[in-house]
Protein backbone atom coordinates (compact mmCIF):
# COMPACT_ATOMS: atom_id res chain seq x y z
CA UNK A 1 0.00 0.00 0.00
CA UNK A 2 2.88 2.40 0.65
CA UNK A 3 3.61 2.48 -3.09
CA UNK A 4 0.18 3.91 -3.86
CA UNK A 5 0.58 6.56 -1.12
CA UNK A 6 3.95 7.55 -2.60
CA UNK A 7 2.25 7.86 -5.98
CA UNK A 8 -0.51 10.00 -4.47
CA UNK A 9 1.99 12.32 -2.72
CA UNK A 10 3.97 12.70 -5.97
CA UNK A 11 0.78 13.37 -7.99
CA UNK A 12 -0.32 16.03 -5.47
CA UNK A 13 3.03 17.82 -5.82
CA UNK A 14 2.67 17.85 -9.60
CA UNK A 15 -0.96 19.00 -9.39
CA UNK A 16 0.00 21.83 -7.03
CA UNK A 17 2.82 22.96 -9.32
CA UNK A 18 0.49 23.03 -12.35
CA UNK A 19 -2.20 24.89 -10.41
CA UNK A 20 0.20 27.56 -9.14
CA UNK A 21 1.44 28.28 -12.64
CA UNK A 22 -2.13 28.50 -13.96
CA UNK A 23 -3.20 30.84 -11.11
CA UNK A 24 -0.27 33.20 -11.80
CA UNK A 25 -0.99 33.34 -15.49
CA UNK A 26 -1.50 36.64 -17.31
CA UNK A 27 -5.24 37.10 -18.05
CA UNK A 28 -4.55 37.66 -21.73
CA UNK A 29 -3.12 34.15 -22.11
CA UNK A 30 -4.75 30.74 -22.14
CA UNK A 31 -3.02 27.74 -20.63
CA UNK A 32 -2.15 24.46 -22.25
CA UNK A 33 0.07 21.47 -21.60
CA UNK A 34 1.79 19.07 -23.96
CA UNK A 35 2.42 15.36 -23.81
CA UNK A 36 6.07 14.71 -23.13
CA UNK A 37 6.77 13.35 -26.63
CA UNK A 38 6.20 16.81 -28.14
CA UNK A 39 9.34 18.93 -28.25
CA UNK A 40 9.16 22.36 -26.60
CA UNK A 41 11.93 24.90 -26.19
CA UNK A 42 12.84 25.24 -22.51
CA UNK A 43 11.44 21.88 -21.42
CA UNK A 44 12.92 18.41 -21.32
CA UNK A 45 11.32 16.05 -23.87
CA UNK A 46 11.68 12.54 -22.47
CA UNK A 47 8.68 10.70 -23.92
CA UNK A 48 8.44 8.72 -20.69
CA UNK A 49 11.83 7.09 -21.32
CA UNK A 50 15.02 7.06 -19.26
CA UNK A 51 16.98 6.97 -22.51
CA UNK A 52 15.93 10.60 -23.10
CA UNK A 53 16.71 11.90 -19.61
CA UNK A 54 18.27 15.34 -19.96
CA UNK A 55 17.25 15.90 -23.59
CA UNK A 56 16.24 19.54 -24.07
CA UNK A 57 15.20 20.25 -27.66
CA UNK A 58 16.07 23.77 -28.82
CA UNK A 59 12.82 24.22 -30.76
CA UNK A 60 9.02 23.94 -30.54
CA UNK A 61 7.01 21.22 -32.26
CA UNK A 62 4.68 22.82 -34.82
CA UNK A 63 1.46 22.27 -32.79
CA UNK A 64 3.12 23.87 -29.75
CA UNK A 65 4.41 26.79 -31.77
CA UNK A 66 0.92 27.37 -33.19
CA UNK A 67 -0.65 27.30 -29.72
CA UNK A 68 1.91 29.82 -28.45
CA UNK A 69 1.41 32.05 -31.51
CA UNK A 70 -2.32 32.20 -30.78
CA UNK A 71 -1.79 33.36 -27.18
CA UNK A 72 -1.22 30.11 -25.36
CA UNK A 73 1.21 29.56 -22.52
CA UNK A 74 2.72 26.13 -22.16
CA UNK A 75 2.46 25.43 -18.43
CA UNK A 76 4.00 21.96 -18.40
CA UNK A 77 4.63 18.61 -20.00
CA UNK A 78 2.44 15.62 -19.15
CA UNK A 79 3.60 12.12 -18.31
CA UNK A 80 3.03 9.16 -20.59
CA UNK A 81 3.88 5.53 -21.23
CA UNK A 82 7.41 5.18 -22.57
CA UNK A 83 7.27 6.33 -26.23
CA UNK A 84 3.48 5.71 -26.09
CA UNK A 85 3.83 1.98 -25.38
CA UNK A 86 0.89 1.32 -23.10
CA UNK A 87 -2.81 1.61 -22.32
CA UNK A 88 -2.62 2.63 -18.65
CA UNK A 89 0.35 5.07 -18.35
CA UNK A 90 2.05 2.62 -16.02
CA UNK A 91 5.06 2.09 -18.35
CA UNK A 92 6.77 5.40 -17.64
CA UNK A 93 10.22 6.15 -16.22
CA UNK A 94 8.87 9.44 -14.83
CA UNK A 95 5.84 8.76 -12.68
CA UNK A 96 2.37 7.30 -13.04
CA UNK A 97 -0.60 9.71 -13.32
CA UNK A 98 -3.53 8.97 -10.99
CA UNK A 99 -7.14 9.06 -12.07
CA UNK A 100 -8.79 12.19 -10.62
CA UNK A 101 -12.04 10.22 -10.05
CA UNK A 102 -10.27 7.56 -7.97
CA UNK A 103 -6.59 7.90 -7.14
CA UNK A 104 -6.13 4.13 -7.01
CA UNK A 105 -7.11 3.76 -10.65
CA UNK A 106 -5.43 4.41 -14.00
CA UNK A 107 -5.88 7.52 -16.16
CA UNK A 108 -5.55 5.36 -19.25
CA UNK A 109 -2.70 5.70 -21.68
CA UNK A 110 -0.57 6.57 -23.19
CA UNK A 111 -1.59 10.25 -22.84
CA UNK A 112 -2.59 9.61 -19.21
CA UNK A 113 -1.04 12.80 -17.86
CA UNK A 114 -2.90 14.79 -20.51
CA UNK A 115 -6.18 13.15 -19.49
CA UNK A 116 -5.59 14.03 -15.83
CA UNK A 117 -4.62 17.64 -16.61
CA UNK A 118 -7.68 18.13 -18.85
CA UNK A 119 -9.95 16.75 -16.12
CA UNK A 120 -8.41 18.58 -13.16
CA UNK A 121 -7.94 22.10 -14.53
CA UNK A 122 -11.02 24.01 -15.75
CA UNK A 123 -10.41 25.79 -19.05
CA UNK A 124 -7.28 23.76 -19.71
CA UNK A 125 -6.39 22.29 -23.08
CA UNK A 126 -4.01 19.33 -23.14
CA UNK A 127 -2.18 18.32 -26.31
CA UNK A 128 -2.10 14.54 -26.58
CA UNK A 129 -0.81 12.11 -29.16
CA UNK A 130 -2.52 8.95 -30.35
CA UNK A 131 -1.03 6.00 -32.18
CA UNK A 132 -3.55 3.28 -31.27
CA UNK A 133 -5.95 4.98 -28.85
CA UNK A 134 -3.79 7.15 -26.63
CA UNK A 135 -6.18 10.11 -26.69
CA UNK A 136 -9.53 8.29 -26.63
CA UNK A 137 -8.47 5.92 -23.83
CA UNK A 138 -7.43 8.61 -21.32
CA UNK A 139 -10.42 10.76 -22.34
CA UNK A 140 -12.70 7.84 -21.50
CA UNK A 141 -11.10 6.99 -18.14
CA UNK A 142 -10.72 10.65 -17.06
CA UNK A 143 -14.19 11.76 -18.21
CA UNK A 144 -13.13 14.43 -20.72
CA UNK A 145 -13.51 15.12 -24.43
CA UNK A 146 -10.65 13.77 -26.55
CA UNK A 147 -10.32 14.47 -30.27
CA UNK A 148 -7.95 12.45 -32.45
CA UNK A 149 -7.83 14.17 -35.86
CA UNK A 150 -7.39 12.48 -39.23
CA UNK A 151 -3.86 11.23 -39.80
CA UNK A 152 -2.06 14.15 -41.47
CA UNK A 153 -4.39 16.93 -40.25
CA UNK A 154 -1.93 18.18 -37.62
CA UNK A 155 1.79 18.45 -38.31
CA UNK A 156 4.00 15.87 -36.60
CA UNK A 157 7.09 18.07 -36.84
CA UNK A 158 8.72 17.99 -33.42
CA UNK A 159 6.89 14.85 -32.31
CA UNK A 160 9.08 12.02 -31.02
CA UNK A 161 7.95 9.21 -33.32
CA UNK A 162 6.36 5.97 -32.24
CA UNK A 163 4.78 4.80 -35.53
CA UNK A 164 5.12 7.26 -38.41
CA UNK A 165 2.08 6.04 -40.31
CA UNK A 166 -0.10 6.06 -37.18
CA UNK A 167 0.88 9.00 -34.94
CA UNK A 168 -1.63 11.87 -34.63
CA UNK A 169 -1.50 14.98 -32.42
CA UNK A 170 -4.88 15.83 -30.85
CA UNK A 171 -6.56 17.56 -27.93
CA UNK A 172 -8.21 16.79 -24.60
CA UNK A 173 -10.34 19.17 -22.54
CA UNK A 174 -13.45 19.40 -20.38
CA UNK A 175 -15.58 20.74 -23.25
CA UNK A 176 -15.93 20.18 -26.97
CA UNK A 177 -16.03 23.94 -27.61
CA UNK A 178 -12.45 24.36 -26.34
CA UNK A 179 -11.34 21.33 -28.32
CA UNK A 180 -13.04 22.72 -31.46
CA UNK A 181 -11.41 26.13 -31.02
CA UNK A 182 -7.89 24.80 -30.62
CA UNK A 183 -8.30 22.07 -33.22
CA UNK A 184 -8.44 24.94 -35.73
CA UNK A 185 -5.32 26.43 -34.14
CA UNK A 186 -3.10 23.36 -34.49
CA UNK A 187 -4.32 21.93 -37.81
CA UNK A 188 -3.17 22.87 -41.31
CA UNK A 189 -0.39 22.03 -43.75
CA UNK A 190 3.21 22.33 -42.61
CA UNK A 191 6.06 22.04 -45.13
CA UNK A 192 8.12 20.42 -42.38
CA UNK A 193 5.75 17.41 -42.38
CA UNK A 194 4.83 16.29 -45.92
CA UNK A 195 2.05 14.02 -44.61
CA UNK A 196 0.22 17.17 -43.45
CA UNK A 197 0.25 18.73 -46.91
CA UNK A 198 -2.44 16.56 -48.55
CA UNK A 199 -5.28 17.80 -46.34
CA UNK A 200 -8.35 19.67 -47.59
CA UNK A 201 -9.06 23.10 -46.12
CA UNK A 202 -11.22 23.05 -42.98
CA UNK A 203 -14.81 24.13 -43.58
CA UNK A 204 -16.47 26.86 -41.51
CA UNK A 205 -18.44 24.27 -39.59
CA UNK A 206 -19.38 20.60 -39.72
CA UNK A 207 -22.67 18.78 -40.24
CA UNK A 208 -24.46 17.16 -37.34
CA UNK A 209 -24.41 13.38 -37.98
CA UNK A 210 -27.97 12.20 -38.71
CA UNK A 211 -27.30 8.47 -38.91
CA UNK A 212 -24.99 6.51 -36.59
CA UNK A 213 -23.77 2.97 -37.30
CA UNK A 214 -23.06 0.54 -34.46
CA UNK A 215 -20.89 -2.41 -35.57
CA UNK A 216 -22.20 -5.51 -33.84
CA UNK A 217 -18.67 -6.99 -33.74
CA UNK A 218 -17.58 -4.12 -31.47
CA UNK A 219 -20.10 -4.97 -28.78
CA UNK A 220 -18.54 -8.30 -27.83
CA UNK A 221 -16.62 -8.85 -24.60
CA UNK A 222 -17.70 -5.58 -22.99
CA UNK A 223 -18.08 -5.07 -19.26
CA UNK A 224 -21.89 -5.42 -18.75
CA UNK A 225 -22.09 -1.98 -17.10
CA UNK A 226 -20.32 -0.37 -20.05
CA UNK A 227 -22.61 -2.17 -22.50
CA UNK A 228 -25.77 -1.04 -20.73
CA UNK A 229 -24.49 2.55 -20.33
CA UNK A 230 -23.71 2.60 -24.04
CA UNK A 231 -27.21 1.34 -24.94
CA UNK A 232 -28.69 4.14 -22.77
CA UNK A 233 -26.49 6.67 -24.58
CA UNK A 234 -27.75 5.41 -27.95
CA UNK A 235 -31.35 5.90 -26.75
CA UNK A 236 -30.48 9.46 -25.78
CA UNK A 237 -28.95 10.05 -29.23
CA UNK A 238 -32.23 8.83 -30.77
CA UNK A 239 -34.09 11.38 -28.64
CA UNK A 240 -31.86 14.04 -30.22
CA UNK A 241 -33.29 13.01 -33.60
CA UNK A 242 -30.36 10.86 -34.69
CA UNK A 243 -30.95 7.49 -36.35
CA UNK A 244 -29.01 4.54 -34.94
CA UNK A 245 -28.49 1.37 -37.02
CA UNK A 246 -26.65 -1.86 -36.31
CA UNK A 247 -24.13 -2.80 -39.03
CA UNK A 248 -21.59 -5.56 -39.56
CA UNK A 249 -17.87 -4.84 -39.97
CA UNK A 250 -16.33 -8.32 -40.08
CA UNK A 251 -12.80 -7.10 -40.75
CA UNK A 252 -12.64 -5.37 -37.36
CA UNK A 253 -11.28 -8.62 -35.92
CA UNK A 254 -8.09 -8.16 -37.94
CA UNK A 255 -7.46 -4.62 -36.69
CA UNK A 256 -5.70 -5.39 -33.40
CA UNK A 257 -3.00 -7.73 -34.81
CA UNK A 258 -2.48 -5.56 -37.90
CA UNK A 259 -2.08 -2.49 -35.70
CA UNK A 260 0.39 -4.09 -33.30
CA UNK A 261 2.49 -5.44 -36.16
CA UNK A 262 2.66 -2.11 -38.01
CA UNK A 263 3.13 -0.06 -34.85
CA UNK A 264 5.93 -2.20 -33.44
CA UNK A 265 7.62 -2.56 -36.84
CA UNK A 266 7.74 1.20 -37.20
CA UNK A 267 8.72 1.71 -33.55
CA UNK A 268 11.59 -0.75 -33.76
CA UNK A 269 13.18 1.28 -36.55
CA UNK A 270 12.39 4.65 -34.98
CA UNK A 271 14.00 3.68 -31.69
CA UNK A 272 17.24 2.71 -33.42
CA UNK A 273 18.32 6.35 -33.07
CA UNK A 274 18.59 6.05 -29.26
CA UNK A 275 22.12 4.82 -28.96
CA UNK A 276 23.73 6.96 -26.26
CA UNK A 277 25.13 9.64 -28.56
CA UNK A 278 22.65 12.05 -30.11
CA UNK A 279 19.79 12.44 -27.64
CA UNK A 280 19.35 12.29 -23.90
CA UNK A 281 21.40 9.81 -21.97
CA UNK A 282 25.00 9.81 -23.13
CA UNK A 283 27.28 6.86 -22.64
CA UNK A 284 30.71 8.07 -21.55
CA UNK A 285 32.66 4.81 -21.94
CA UNK A 286 33.97 5.60 -25.40
CA UNK A 287 36.69 2.98 -25.34
CA UNK A 288 34.20 0.30 -26.36
CA UNK A 289 33.39 -1.26 -29.70
CA UNK A 290 30.44 0.67 -31.19
CA UNK A 291 28.17 -2.38 -31.03
CA UNK A 292 28.77 -2.82 -27.28
CA UNK A 293 28.44 0.95 -26.75
CA UNK A 294 25.03 1.17 -28.46
CA UNK A 295 23.73 -2.11 -27.05
CA UNK A 296 24.74 -1.29 -23.48
CA UNK A 297 22.93 2.03 -23.22
CA UNK A 298 19.79 0.70 -24.91
CA UNK A 299 19.63 -2.37 -22.68
CA UNK A 300 20.02 -0.32 -19.50
CA UNK A 301 17.65 2.52 -20.44
CA UNK A 302 14.65 1.00 -22.22
CA UNK A 303 11.84 -0.30 -20.03
CA UNK A 304 10.27 -3.75 -20.18
CA UNK A 305 7.43 -2.93 -22.61
CA UNK A 306 9.73 -0.93 -24.89
CA UNK A 307 12.05 -3.93 -25.18
CA UNK A 308 9.09 -6.25 -25.86
CA UNK A 309 7.80 -4.03 -28.67
CA UNK A 310 11.24 -3.52 -30.19
CA UNK A 311 11.73 -7.31 -30.27
CA UNK A 312 8.26 -7.93 -31.73
CA UNK A 313 8.68 -5.28 -34.43
CA UNK A 314 12.19 -6.44 -35.30
CA UNK A 315 10.96 -10.02 -35.67
CA UNK A 316 8.00 -9.02 -37.87
CA UNK A 317 10.32 -7.18 -40.27
CA UNK A 318 12.89 -9.96 -40.57
CA UNK A 319 13.48 -11.72 -43.88
CA UNK A 320 11.18 -14.70 -44.09
CA UNK A 321 8.45 -13.16 -41.92
CA UNK A 322 7.91 -9.78 -43.55
CA UNK A 323 5.22 -10.92 -46.02
CA UNK A 324 3.28 -12.84 -43.42
CA UNK A 325 3.21 -10.03 -40.88
CA UNK A 326 4.19 -6.57 -42.12
CA UNK A 327 2.90 -6.65 -45.71
CA UNK A 328 -0.25 -8.53 -44.68
CA UNK A 329 -0.97 -5.87 -42.07
CA UNK A 330 -0.64 -3.10 -44.66
CA UNK A 331 -3.19 -4.95 -46.83
CA UNK A 332 -5.52 -5.34 -43.83
CA UNK A 333 -5.33 -1.61 -43.15
CA UNK A 334 -6.51 -0.95 -46.72
CA UNK A 335 -9.29 -3.53 -46.30
CA UNK A 336 -10.48 -1.80 -43.13
CA UNK A 337 -10.40 1.66 -44.74
CA UNK A 338 -12.65 0.31 -47.49
CA UNK A 339 -14.95 -1.32 -44.94
CA UNK A 340 -15.32 1.94 -43.00
CA UNK A 341 -15.95 3.88 -46.20
CA UNK A 342 -18.64 1.42 -47.24
CA UNK A 343 -20.41 2.12 -43.93
CA UNK A 344 -19.98 5.88 -44.45
CA UNK A 345 -21.96 5.66 -47.72
CA UNK A 346 -25.13 5.17 -45.64
CA UNK A 347 -24.15 6.59 -42.23
CA UNK A 348 -22.35 9.68 -40.96
CA UNK A 349 -20.39 8.13 -38.11
CA UNK A 350 -19.57 4.81 -36.45
CA UNK A 351 -20.20 4.74 -32.71
CA UNK A 352 -18.98 2.33 -30.02
CA UNK A 353 -17.97 2.53 -26.39
CA UNK A 354 -14.40 3.90 -26.17
CA UNK A 355 -12.98 1.27 -23.80
CA UNK A 356 -14.40 -2.17 -22.97
CA UNK A 357 -14.31 -1.40 -19.21
CA UNK A 358 -14.09 1.49 -16.75
CA UNK A 359 -10.71 2.65 -15.42
CA UNK A 360 -9.09 -0.35 -13.72
CA UNK A 361 -7.31 -0.33 -10.36
CA UNK A 362 -3.50 -0.44 -10.44
CA UNK A 363 -3.57 -3.80 -8.68
CA UNK A 364 -5.80 -5.20 -11.46
CA UNK A 365 -3.41 -3.85 -14.10
CA UNK A 366 -0.52 -5.52 -12.26
CA UNK A 367 -2.23 -8.89 -12.74
CA UNK A 368 -2.95 -8.43 -16.46
CA UNK A 369 -1.03 -10.47 -19.02
CA UNK A 370 0.52 -8.67 -22.02
CA UNK A 371 -2.17 -9.89 -24.43
CA UNK A 372 -4.95 -8.72 -22.10
CA UNK A 373 -3.38 -5.26 -22.07
CA UNK A 374 -3.14 -5.17 -25.87
CA UNK A 375 -6.75 -6.37 -26.05
CA UNK A 376 -7.93 -3.33 -24.06
CA UNK A 377 -7.25 -1.28 -27.22
CA UNK A 378 -9.70 -3.29 -29.32
CA UNK A 379 -12.18 -0.42 -29.80
CA UNK A 380 -9.68 2.42 -30.25
CA UNK A 381 -7.31 0.65 -32.64
CA UNK A 382 -9.58 0.46 -35.76
CA UNK A 383 -9.94 4.22 -36.33
CA UNK A 384 -6.28 4.77 -35.43
CA UNK A 385 -5.05 2.09 -37.82
CA UNK A 386 -7.12 3.56 -40.66
CA UNK A 387 -6.31 7.20 -39.87
CA UNK A 388 -10.00 8.06 -39.36
CA UNK A 389 -10.79 10.99 -37.04
CA UNK A 390 -12.54 10.06 -33.80
CA UNK A 391 -13.78 11.69 -30.63
CA UNK A 392 -14.43 10.29 -27.18
CA UNK A 393 -17.04 11.93 -24.94
CA UNK A 394 -18.28 10.93 -21.48
CA UNK A 395 -21.64 9.14 -21.83
CA UNK A 396 -22.32 7.68 -18.35
CA UNK A 397 -20.94 7.20 -14.84
CA UNK A 398 -20.63 3.73 -13.33
CA UNK A 399 -19.69 3.50 -9.65
CA UNK A 400 -18.84 7.21 -9.92
CA UNK A 401 -16.40 6.56 -12.76
CA UNK A 402 -16.83 7.89 -16.30
CA UNK A 403 -17.67 5.75 -19.32
CA UNK A 404 -16.59 7.00 -22.74
CA UNK A 405 -18.38 6.82 -26.09
CA UNK A 406 -16.35 7.01 -29.30
CA UNK A 407 -17.58 8.40 -32.62
CA UNK A 408 -15.59 7.80 -35.80
CA UNK A 409 -16.06 9.73 -39.07
CA UNK A 410 -14.58 9.51 -42.54
CA UNK A 411 -11.17 11.07 -43.24
CA UNK A 412 -11.10 14.87 -42.75
CA UNK A 413 -14.58 15.08 -41.15
CA UNK A 414 -13.49 16.13 -37.67
CA UNK A 415 -15.94 19.04 -37.65
CA UNK A 416 -18.90 16.65 -37.96
CA UNK A 417 -17.65 14.86 -34.84
CA UNK A 418 -17.35 18.16 -33.00
CA UNK A 419 -20.93 19.04 -33.97
CA UNK A 420 -22.07 15.70 -32.54
CA UNK A 421 -20.06 16.25 -29.34
CA UNK A 422 -21.53 19.73 -28.95
CA UNK A 423 -25.10 18.42 -29.37
CA UNK A 424 -24.33 15.60 -26.93
CA UNK A 425 -23.13 18.06 -24.27
CA UNK A 426 -26.48 19.82 -24.37
CA UNK A 427 -28.24 16.54 -23.54
CA UNK A 428 -25.76 15.06 -21.06
CA UNK A 429 -24.09 16.93 -18.19
CA UNK A 430 -20.45 16.05 -17.53
CA UNK A 431 -19.20 15.66 -13.96
CA UNK A 432 -15.75 16.48 -12.66
CA UNK A 433 -14.27 15.46 -9.33
CA UNK A 434 -13.14 17.91 -6.66
CA UNK A 435 -9.45 17.24 -6.10
CA UNK A 436 -7.57 19.78 -4.03
CA UNK A 437 -3.97 20.35 -5.03
CA UNK B 1 10.12 -19.22 -30.23
CA UNK B 2 13.42 -20.98 -29.61
CA UNK B 3 16.37 -19.48 -27.79
CA UNK B 4 18.41 -19.12 -30.97
CA UNK B 5 15.69 -17.04 -32.68
CA UNK B 6 15.09 -14.66 -29.77
CA UNK B 7 18.86 -14.23 -29.38
CA UNK B 8 19.14 -13.36 -33.08
CA UNK B 9 16.27 -10.85 -32.85
CA UNK B 10 17.82 -9.23 -29.77
CA UNK B 11 21.17 -8.93 -31.52
CA UNK B 12 19.60 -7.22 -34.54
CA UNK B 13 17.70 -4.89 -32.17
CA UNK B 14 20.91 -4.08 -30.25
CA UNK B 15 19.56 -5.33 -26.92
CA UNK B 16 21.43 -7.41 -24.35
CA UNK B 17 18.99 -9.79 -22.68
CA UNK B 18 19.55 -11.79 -19.50
CA UNK B 19 18.65 -15.48 -19.52
CA UNK B 20 15.46 -14.66 -17.62
CA UNK B 21 14.51 -11.94 -20.13
CA UNK B 22 15.32 -14.22 -23.05
CA UNK B 23 12.94 -16.87 -21.73
CA UNK B 24 10.20 -14.41 -20.81
CA UNK B 25 10.23 -12.43 -24.08
CA UNK B 26 10.39 -15.65 -26.15
CA UNK B 27 7.21 -16.85 -24.44
CA UNK B 28 5.52 -13.42 -24.77
CA UNK B 29 6.33 -13.21 -28.48
CA UNK B 30 5.07 -16.77 -28.97
CA UNK B 31 1.77 -15.93 -27.27
CA UNK B 32 1.39 -12.67 -29.18
CA UNK B 33 2.21 -14.16 -32.59
CA UNK B 34 -0.08 -17.15 -31.98
CA UNK B 35 -2.97 -14.81 -31.26
CA UNK B 36 -2.06 -12.75 -34.36
CA UNK B 37 -2.36 -15.84 -36.58
CA UNK B 38 -5.97 -14.73 -37.16
CA UNK B 39 -4.41 -12.52 -39.83
CA UNK B 40 -3.88 -15.64 -41.95
CA UNK B 41 -7.69 -15.66 -42.40
CA UNK B 42 -7.75 -12.12 -43.81
CA UNK B 43 -8.16 -11.91 -47.57
CA UNK B 44 -4.88 -11.30 -49.37
CA UNK B 45 -5.35 -7.73 -50.63
CA UNK B 46 -3.41 -6.66 -53.68
CA UNK B 47 -3.42 -2.97 -52.83
CA UNK B 48 -1.86 -1.21 -49.90
CA UNK B 49 -0.16 2.02 -49.05
CA UNK B 50 2.39 2.92 -46.41
CA UNK B 51 0.12 5.70 -45.12
CA UNK B 52 -3.62 5.65 -44.39
CA UNK B 53 -4.20 8.74 -46.57
CA UNK B 54 -2.73 9.66 -49.96
CA UNK B 55 0.47 11.63 -49.46
CA UNK B 56 1.55 14.10 -52.14
CA UNK B 57 5.02 15.29 -52.97
CA UNK B 58 5.49 18.85 -51.80
CA UNK B 59 8.33 20.94 -53.13
CA UNK B 60 9.41 24.32 -51.80
CA UNK B 61 11.61 26.96 -53.33
CA UNK B 62 15.24 25.95 -52.93
CA UNK B 63 16.29 28.92 -50.85
CA UNK B 64 19.09 28.70 -48.33
CA UNK B 65 17.93 29.15 -44.74
CA UNK B 66 18.80 28.16 -41.21
CA UNK B 67 16.20 27.24 -38.61
CA UNK B 68 18.68 26.42 -35.86
CA UNK B 69 22.21 27.49 -35.15
CA UNK B 70 24.35 24.33 -35.61
CA UNK B 71 26.22 25.31 -32.46
CA UNK B 72 22.99 24.80 -30.48
CA UNK B 73 22.85 21.23 -31.77
CA UNK B 74 26.55 20.65 -31.09
CA UNK B 75 26.01 21.83 -27.51
CA UNK B 76 23.58 18.92 -27.07
CA UNK B 77 26.19 16.39 -28.14
CA UNK B 78 29.50 15.30 -26.67
CA UNK B 79 31.98 17.25 -28.77
CA UNK B 80 35.74 17.68 -28.70
CA UNK B 81 37.40 20.41 -30.78
CA UNK B 82 34.40 20.55 -33.09
CA UNK B 83 34.11 16.79 -33.54
CA UNK B 84 31.36 14.58 -32.12
CA UNK B 85 32.82 12.03 -29.74
CA UNK B 86 31.81 8.43 -30.39
CA UNK B 87 32.88 4.84 -29.70
CA UNK B 88 35.57 2.87 -31.50
CA UNK B 89 34.66 1.49 -34.92
CA UNK B 90 36.97 -1.51 -34.64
Amino acid sequence: MSAIYDLIRYAQLKHRAFTEIVEDLDDTKFHFSAKDNLCADGFQARAGSAVLDGYRPPFDATPIRKMKDSGGQLVGKTTMDEFGFGTFSTNSAHGVPLNPFDLERSCGGSSGGAGAAACLIPGHIALGVSTGGSISGPASFCGVVGLTPTYGRVSRYGLIDYGNSLDKVGLLSRSSSLVAKHFRTISGPDPKDPTSCAQPVLADRGKMPRSLAVPKEALQNLDPAVRSSFQDALSRFKELGTEVHEVSMPSLRFALPAYYILATSEASTNLARYCGMRFGRREEELNQHFNDFFTGVRSESFGDEAKRRILLGTFCRMVGFRSRYYLKSLAVRQLLIEEYQKVFRDHDAVVTPTMPFIAPRFEEIGRMKTLEMYGADVLTVPPNLTGMPHISVPCAYVKGLPVGMQLVADHWKELDLLEAASAWEKAFIYRFPEVSP
Amino acid sequence: MDRETIARVAKVARLNLTEEEMERYAKDLDDILNSFSVLDEAPAGDTYSFNPIPVVDVLREDEPGQDLDPQVLRDQMGTYEGFVRGPRLS
